[in-house]
């Protein structure tokens, strides 16, 4: 770790960090397919800006997608330090373990069905990652221990027959519901609505605090089931709370912006080369890291080739896939 | 976050309408200038083809197309200097390729098309998303959406984005010509022999064309019968094997880039050069506008109607 774990410096660092993403989202607001200048953005946030369009590009197209790519990088990233922490794995993230394929299938299976089940394709998601996250959790499992490789090979597996079940319902939707489909799989921030937002922040945000509320359970459970419940903590409560929470982090990051790969392996491995493995400093590290990578990478997905855009997916996993490799190497030793 | 500003603008514009109407006399001429003003604003309700109900200026000016085909039409339609911005793959006529792009047909940028301040917005149901669609109806931008599955279809559209753009009558001289050639082709392939034909959309992995694209329906129209015609979906896989069994007369290919390797490529590829249209040379390219539901459908009607059924030089059925 790079940063002494005193009270003043973790302080520090999450103001740091606040004031990174404060800037980024700035940054980003400016940038787009259409030139804006920073007067312009300004006028345009404070309400002034005579220019209508302006006004709307920065406030109803930018704004909104930002506090998506927010929400989103916070809860995959806090996401995969839980899972991290949950199966004592470096290697795990909802991606790799096949979670994001599960509520992917969820929410596809709900478009597919229509109706009431395309409004509640978040919850069908949430069911969709907590079946999947039992599943590979099951599999991964050898003879009452989690077995490191079996449990990143679970996943894989699982998720790659999630995958081939996806490509299987997707053609039996309608041409026009495949093309956008296999658009919002590669990752995709740009359909966001406010009525999303509006029930996104308070989930994220719960979320994200259920987690912190089991922090200390989650450091204590670094050292191994046994030794966790011989230091008081009650492992089963703490083991179900945190899938759960988990899988719902999962769930609604994915049924809004589709799979977007290896934040939850990339963020909370960063965090802790700086904080350690504290989860007390370790979660709020991750959740504003998180944010900060995936605005980072949204607004790149959206300039690079503007006025087309890149699937933000195939950004996260330019960046994400390599740590994988280099984690993989390492812990293999 | 004002996801209803553009519903607040057009309250405050209807005050200021009904606020100098209430003024009399010398400011006669203010209400008027603020009529002219606002004859652009929503001005009627219409039911667009996918069963949405849009509230579209009375004479749209400022129009963006979000598919190569809607752009044809409007330029067929002698309204091309409405056009504000096009996708990256308009580009016919040239002129189309001129027009500020907004992106993809998939992907569009929404902040480059608020930027053209568009006062309709043009899309279909086969090239666009349902993201794309409720994006805009979330910005308060007015989307009219076609569908065209077949020739009829496409002249319905044309007639529809005639009548859309405050211009019915221009459509009128241009669909009955359209019309016109299209009966004078199935007039000239009636009664003759049907050749069954492959429809190439892709060749690695073969994809074609199903029964419900307008693809289809141009072969059936110019005398053919697809192969694909019990096959389910609009763009399915068909493998090679099953190609070979059920013995296409002819091969058709829209000459596009990626198809950009010669005829005799293809006639080389293992399990293609033992097909017997391959064998006999019936291997052809069209032109792409068989995949584009505008005016030029009918072009390429007629040049799947002289391939399937050449016309003889001294023959006596007429020109087609």
């Amino acid at each position: 770790m790079i940063i002494a774990p005193t009270r003043r410096n973790v302080l520090l660092l999450l103001c740091a960090l606040g004031a990174a993403l404060a800037l980024v989202g700035l940054g980003a607001l400016s940038l787009g397919a259409v030139r804006l200048s920073w007067s312009e953005v300004g006028a345009a946030l404070l309400g002034t800006s005579g220019n209508k369009e302006t006004a709307m590009i920065v406030r109803e197209i930018r704004l909104p997608r930002i506090l998506l790519a927010v929400l989103v990088g916070a809860a995959l990233s806090v996401a995969g330090t839980g899972l991290q922490a949950l199966l004592r794995n470096p290697l795990a993230d909802p991606y790799v373990l096949g979670i994001s394929s599960g509520a992917a299938l969820g929410a596809i299976v709900a478009l597919y069905i229509g109706g009431r089940a395309g409004a509640a394709s978040p919850a069908i998601a949430f069911l969709g990652a907590v079946a999947t996250m039992t599943w590979v959790y099951l599999l991964g499992r050898r003879a009452g221990r989690l077995a490191s490789y079996t449990l990143i090979l679970a996943g894989v597996v699982t998720a790659s027959f999630l995958s081939a079940i996806i490509l299987f319902v997707l053609t039996l939707l309608s041409s026009r519901d495949v093309r956008g489909t296999a658009f919002w799989l590669m990752g995709d921030l740009s359909a966001v609505s406010d009525a999303q937002l509006r029930y996104l922040f308070p989930a994220v945000m719960l979320g994200i605090a259920g987690l912190y509320w089991f922090a200390k359970d989650l450091n204590v459970l670094l050292l191994g089931e046994e030794e966790a419940a011989h230091l008081g903590v009650n492992v089963p409560r703490v083991e179900t709370a945190v899938y759960l929470l988990t899988s719902l982090l999962t769930g609604l990051a994915v049924s809004v912006s589709g799979a977007i790969g290896y934040l939850g392996l990339l963020v909370p491995h960063l965090g802790r080369m700086l904080v350690g493995n504290d989860h007390r400093t370790l979660l709020p590290t991750a959740a504003l890291g998180g944010a900060l990578v995936l605005v980072l990478s949204d607004t790149l997905a959206r300039t690079v080739v503007a006025p087309a855009e890149l699937p933000v997916g195939a950004v996260t996993a330019l960046a994400g896939a390599p740590v994988f490799i280099y984690l993989l190497r390492r812990t293999t030793g | 976050m004002g996801g209803d500003a553009p519903a607040s603008l057009r309250v405050r514009g209807a005050f200021f309408f009904v606020g100098s109407m209430k003024i009399t006399g010398g400011s006669i001429f203010l209400a008027a200038a603020a009529f002219v003003a606002f004859a652009s604003a929503p001005a009627r309700q219409v039911t667009d083809q996918t069963g949405r109900r849009v509230n579209i200026p009375e004479n749209p000016q400022r129009l963006i197309s979000l598919a190569p085909s809607i752009t044809e039409i409007v330029y067929a339609l002698g309204l091309g200097d409405r056009l504000v911005g096009d996708t990256d793959y308009c580009d016919y006529p040239p002129e189309a390729k001129r027009k500020p792009h907004v992106g993809a047909m998939l992907n569009p940028s929404l902040e480059k098309i608020v930027a053209l301040k568009p006062d309709l917005v043009l899309g279909t149901v086969e090239a666009n998303r349902r993201a794309t669609v409720d994006q805009l109806e979330r910005l308060g931008l007015p989307l009219y959406g076609l569908t065209a599955r077949n020739l009829d279809e496409t002249l319905h559209s044309i007639e529809d984005v005639s009548s859309v753009l405050g211009r019915a009558e221009v459509s009128q001289k241009l669909v009955a010509s359209l019309r016109a050639r299209i009966d004078a082709v199935e007039k000239r392939v009636s009664g003759q022999k049907r050749p069954k034909v492959l429809f190439v959309v892709w060749d690695r992995p073969l994809i074609t064309a199903g029964p419900q694209t307008f693809i289809a329906d141009v072969i059936a129209r110019a005398g053919g019968a697809s192969i694909s015609q019990d096959l389910r979906g609009d763009w399915p896989r068909l493998g090679l094997e099953e190609v070979l069994r059920r013995e296409p007369d002819v091969i058709l290919l829209p000459r596009t880039e990626s198809f950009s390797s010669s005829l005799e490529d293809f006639r080389k590829l293992p399990g293609w050069r033992d097909l017997r249209a391959v064998r006999e040379g019936r291997l052809y390219f069209v032109s792409e506008t068989i995949m584009r539901p505008c005016p030029r459908l009918v072009d390429a009607l007629e040049e799947v109607a002289a391939i399937l059924h050449p016309v003889e030089k001294t023959g006596a059925r007429g020109p087609a």
